[in-house]
């Protein structure tokens, strides 16, 4: 970025150049004074030509101030120039360049000589001629040929034809066609005709921005100057404190709406009524105050290493408690060493707003690779990038302007910037009608899909399954149930011996938990999910009410299942097994050694669940472990022959095990198939 | 977005494919393949193959071209019914285009036109082949899954539990959703129960009540279920609901025989009409021709209805056939391969009648009914050794259990024998102390439920007996014209 080093130069430089900036104005004034006080012509001499030297290189662009200094300094050259004779042929010189710079100036007939007027009078009436500019109203801006000019009295002008317009807020401009020789002196007068009023109004702060009837004007700037003393007291203000005077131009006969916005403060409306149109007149406001507009953030995570971002804007790490920020819309990001967390806020003023933020898995959406045109590909292009805010697991991200897919995926992965990647490549053929979107995480687990881009909603279906989550865990009662038709409500086919005990009667039908009556297994299910304290009381028939505690029993991730995109799957485990212990991140190690196996890729599949263990309790425990991985031997061939016989044998020590969850088929059987296959 | 499984792993093998052929033969190929599926939607089916023919000779090279085999293979299987002729076609897609997309579904359907066509567990092996072929050469296609499936059914066909529950697991969990999913489960669960494991067995089916409810499996695995926890777990008394349909008496003319289909549509044979019906609805439509003299009948999985006399069998309405020497039957069943298997009250063996060879026997006791059982095997009952007799599909008897064991008194007689699609068997039995009633048998012999017929009240002639899929059992009495259920 070349923009940054030039940018980095100018605020180091800055201080350096207004210091510059007295040290010339210093020696301008000792250069006068040398010779004014002592007739020290030669060192008078010597300090001009330094002012000549730091200021003619840039004499084009030069404020009015400096260009006035610079014209003074070639009028007391040629002076000093003309008074010795060995220098003397360059006086006229010096005054030629004066003409050139400026040819309103004037020489100072005090200080210089009857002879050089002479020779500046003849040499300015070579080139230019004279114009007398009245005008009225007085104050206006004058452009000569267009361009911005100083207003004067009389303006001289090189020889030729020239136009002069003269504008004033609240009046038609008015233009005037001369066209000059010679020892002309020609009068310019300007009248112009009213058809407007003008508002001027100062602003607290500058910079804000002004509308007029919902129409941008513009922004205020600058500091006012001391023309609004008189306004800026009343109110305890400063003129320094309001921006520079805004003209509100062109202002019809009417009511108008007058609107003011500044970022962090709170928009100002404000209502001209017709009395400042009518009679056309200027009209100066008081001055008008913006109130400042700001919330409080807080954004806390139970992740360590989160770095909170505001609209881009590195907001630090967390925790960020009161945040004071101002209120409006921001794309709130949280960056974790893995994963990371998007939001799209928007903050009340005077509101608070706490989040409780956690990882999530960052895809990044790489591009449209090629640049093939076809139909529908700003389509496709643009509801891909669009996809962030349809993503519920998901902080999305998009490569950066201009960056190819490939460029964005090297530097995301180097960077480890995102834990998905989302490519588009269009499907080549006769004509693109397909669009194959490639999901991938960085070690390589891929899935494709196919999508066209000019069907309804092309990505209605990766999006379904990027937000699909599946289950792991299920709450439950420690005892098998089952719908059987005419009975009412789930019937117990076994249970556990502590489920026994407090009293959970077998084939029984349970009639009501928590007083609630339970049709069947799935009204059960919605009633335990929804309960929040650890137990329930159930009913059965005949029996007098019992207590059980809520179990949460695990699940076996399903493989293959259409409704979940794989890799977003495995992220989304890779991300909880960084914060899990214990048994939670044991189970994690058995769901990602599945996701593993959805892909074929049983070795790693093996590394993650050989380093995991699991209970013996009935259910999802070691014996679901053991036969996974015996699956997962069997998978990389005969070599692992040896380990997968072993892996089933270690499997039928745990004859309740089970596959899929508790409910699942038992998985004695199956490890004793498979080893008998093996055999 | 494409259909059920829109994701892919293995991508470019279509690429590959029509990158392969030249570009125009790609373009005429794809009009005269959507050609073909328009004329074959509006069941111009030769136009269709007409068109797909076309196809085939003039680019045979396009990724089009094995698709067009796939479809006319199905045609020829779906809706001409000629599997030889799909046969043939899938053969020239596995040597041709073994590498196209659609040649997994295309070894798959040959697969299970193979396993169809089998006559014998043995002929299943080519079958078994092909379906190993789909698991081998396309794990990650949704035909592996019903590669896994075929495997299962072939195994429990063939009498294996063990290595056909590994593989309906597996195609479940290859494909666990969809109706090849709930299918695979509810398989599953009845070879669990095919192997003791009816705890197993149960949680299974629930689970494709809990997972596919609206599926039409989810209400066959309910009354499954249902059926195997109340005979089985419950034991409830029996007890007399009424004639049947609720309150129809004396509206047949001398009904001697009952017998239902593995759906549970029920047949009755009335003796005064040679006639046998379907009863739908309460309503009588009547089956094949008149038959004088049937003594057993046998509903088929093509939905017709075989009818056996003392010494033939009559198939729809064609002409009796001779079965041999045998002249008093006394029960049959239609076996998975097509197999007849009849018993004679005179000859002390089973006779089996193949769809394609020629009769063999199977030592067996002389027997008086016979009922088959989703082993393949069938319950025989002999009032010679009297004993109920448990044979495998081998017809090797692997069970035996003395008429009144488990009960409170011994019978001497079985009128009739019944089973349902799980494997229970109900018996209709007189004399011995026991008297006349009714017994009914888990798949282990052991007695379920029980009753006579004076405890409940019933006088009558009782010929003729079913399960239904509720657990209740049908009895026929011929003398009051009159069909009773008992719950």
């Amino acid at each position: 970025m070349r923009l940054r080093p030039l940018l980095l130069l100018c605020l180091l430089t800055a201080p350096l150049l207004r210091a510059q900036d007295a040290a010339l104005k210093d020696t301008f004034a000792q250069a006068k004074a040398l010779w004014a006080t002592q007739g020290d012509r030669v060192d008078a001499t010597a300090r001009f030509e330094q002012v000549l030297d730091a200021l003619a290189p840039k004499a084009a662009t030069l404020d009015p101030a400096w260009t006035d200094i610079l014209c003074q300094t070639y009028n007391w050259l040629a002076v000093l120039d003309d008074r010795n004779p060995a220098t003397k042929a360059r006086a006229t010189t010096r005054l030629q360049a004066l003409i050139d710079l400026n040819p309103d100036f004037d020489v100072d007939r005090t200080l210089t000589s009857q002879r050089l007027t002479g020779i500046f009078d003849r040499l300015k009436a070579a080139k230019l001629a004279q114009v007398k500019l009245t005008c009225v109203p007085e104050g206006g801006q004058l452009q000569v040929d267009g361009k911005p000019a100083v207003l004067l009295a009389r303006k001289f002008l090189p020889f030729g034809p020239h136009t002069l317009t003269y504008i004033h807020p609240g009046y038609a401009p008015a233009t005037v066609s001369v066209d000059l020789g010679p020892q002309d002196v020609k009068p310019v007068p300007f009248t112009l005709t009213r058809t407007s009023s003008t508002v001027t109004i100062y602003v607290q702060p500058s910079g804000a921005e002004v509308f007029l009837d919902g129409r941008p004007l513009g922004r205020t700037q600058g500091q006012a100057g001391p023309e609004a003393l008189a306004i800026a007291v009343p109110m305890g203000l400063r003129p320094e404190d309001l921006s520079a005077g805004f003209v509100l131009d062109g202002l019809k006969p009417g009511k108008h709406d007058l609107e003011l916005r500044a970022p962090c403060y709170r928009p100002k409306r404000l209502a001209l009524d017709p009395s400042f149109a009518t009679p056309f007149a200027d009209h100066v406001l008081e001055p008008i105050r913006l109130e400042p507009s700001r919330a409080t953030l807080t954004v806390t995570s139970a992740w360590p290493g989160g770095e909170l971002f505001l609209s881009g804007e590195d907001r630090g790490p967390l925790p960020a408690k009161a945040l004071q920020v101002c209120a409006g819309a921001y794309d709130l990001a949280v960056r974790f060493p893995s994963g990371g967390y998007t939001q799209a806020i928007t903050l009340a003023e005077g509101g608070s707003l706490a989040l409780e933020v956690k990882p999530k898995p960052r895809l990044a959406f790489l591009g449209l690779d090629g640049s093939q045109d076809f139909p529908g590909r700003d389509r496709i292009q643009g509801l891909l990038a669009g996809l962030g805010p349809r993503l519920k697991h998901l902080a999305f991200q998009t490569a950066r302007p201009g960056e190819t897919p490939q460029a964005a995926l090297t530097r995301l992965k180097a960077a480890h910037d995102a834990e998905l990647f989302l490519l588009a490549t269009p499907v080549p053929g006769p004509a693109i009608h397909e669009v194959e979107l490639q999901l991938s995480t960085p070690e390589g687990e891929t899935e494709r899909l196919i999508v066209k881009p000019l069907e309804d909603d092309p990505l209605g279906n990766l999006i379904a399954r990027l937000n699909a989550h599946p289950t792991l865990i299920e709450p439950s009662l420690g005892a098998t149930l089952l719908d059987l038709p005419g009975i009412p409500g789930p019937w117990v086919l076994s249970a556990t011996e502590a489920v026994q005990k407090a009293g959970l009667k077998l084939h029984e039908p349970i009639l009501q938990v928590d007083g609630q009556a339970v049709a069947d297994r799935a009204a059960l299910h919605r009633l335990l999910e929804a309960t929040n304290h650890g137990s329930v009381r159930v009913l059965q028939p005949d029996g007098p009410p019992v207590d059980l505690p809520i179990l949460r029993e695990p699940l076996e991730l399903p493989l293959a299942s259409p409704r979940f995109a794989y890799p977003a799957v495995l992220a989304q485990l890779r991300l909880q097994a960084l914060g899990a212990r214990g048994d939670a991140a044991n189970l994690l190690k058995l769901e990602i050694g599945l996701a593993l196996m959805h892909f074929r890729d049983y070795d790693r599949a093996i590394e993650e669940l050989r380093d995991a263990h699991l209970g013996t309790a009935p259910g999802i425990g070691q014996g679901t472990l053991d036969y996974e991985t015996g699956r997962c031997f069997m998978g990389l061939g005969l070599a692992y022959r040896t380990e997968a016989l072993q892996a089933f044998r270690d499997a039928l020590k745990y004859p309740q095990a089970t596959l899929f969850g508790p409910d699942g088929p038992r998985v004695a059987p199956l490890a004793q198939q498979s080893l008998e296959d093996l055999k | 977005m494409s259909a059920a499984f829109p994701w892919h792993r293995p991508a470019a093998i279509l690429l590959l494919a029509a990158l392969a052929a030249p570009a125009q033969d790609v373009g005429l190929a794809e009009r005269l393949y959507y050609s073909g599926e328009r004329a074959y939607a509006a069941k111009s089916y030769p136009e269709a193959l007409g068109t797909w023919q076309q196809l085939l000779q003039a680019a045979p090279l396009s990724p089009y071209a094995p698709r067009a085999l796939l479809r006319m293979a199905h045609y020829q299987a779906e809706v001409a019914h000629q599997p030889a002729a799909a046969l043939a076609l899938l053969d020239r897609l596995k040597a041709d285009y073994l590498k196209s997309p659609v040649a997994a579904d295309g070894l798959l359907l040959r697969g299970t036109l193979l396993a169809a066509q089998a006559h014998r567990p043995a002929d299943l092996q080519e079958a078994m082949a092909e379906f190993h072929r789909v698991v081998d050469l396309f794990p990650d296609t949704p035909a592996a899954a019903g590669a896994h499936e075929g495997l299962g059914q072939a195994y429990r066909d063939q009498g294996q539990w063990g290595p056909a529950l590994q593989h309906f697991i597996e195609a479940y969990r290859l494909h666990p959703e969809g109706p090849l999913a709930a299918r695979a489960l509810l398989e599953a669960g009845e070879t669990l129960d095919l192997m003791g494991d009816l705890p197993g067995c149960l949680r299974l089916l629930q689970r494709v009540r809990s997972t596919f409810p609206k599926s039409p499996l989810a209400a066959e695995a309910a009354w499954r279920m249902a059926v195997r926890v109340k005979l089985r777990l419950l034991h409830p008394p029996f007890r007399l609901q009424g004639p049947w349909p609720e309150g129809r008496q004396k509206w047949l003319k001398t009904p001697t025989l009952l017998a239902s289909d593995p759906a549970g549509a029920l047949f009755l044979y009335q003796n005064s009409l040679d006639q046998a019906s379907r009863l739908v609805d309460g309503a009588l439509s009547p089956v094949g021709a008149s038959v004088s003299g049937a003594r057993v009948l046998v509903p088929t999985p093509s939905d017709d209805l075989w009818i056996l006399t003392r010494n033939s069998l009559v198939k729809d309405a064609g002409n009796p056939t001779p079965l041999g020497a045998l002249n008093a039957i006394t029960g049959a069943r239609l076996d998975r391969w097509g197999t007849l298997w009849v018993v004679d009250s005179k000859t002390p063996a089973i006779t089996l009648f193949p769809a394609d060879g020629a009769p063999r026997t199977l030592p067996a006791p002389m027997a008086v009914a016979l009922a088959p059982l989703p082993t393949g095997g069938v319950a025989l009952a002999s009032d010679t050794d009297r004993s109920l007799h448990f044979l495998d599909a081998e017809g090797q008897p692997h069970q035996s259990v003395p008429y009144g064991k488990g009960l409170p008194a011994p019978f001497k007689y079985v009128l009739a024998l019944a089973s349902d699609p799980v494997g229970d068997v109900a018996a209709l039995v007189d004399g011995g102390d026991y008297g006349e009633g009714v017994v009914v048998y888990g798949p282990d012999g052991t007695v379920l439920r029980q009753t006579t017929l004076k405890a409940l009240g019933l006088s009558g002639r009782f010929t003729s007996l079913v399960l239904d899929h509720s657990g209740g059992v049908i009895l026929c009495d011929r003398r009051n014209d009159t069909l009773y259920r008992l719950d």
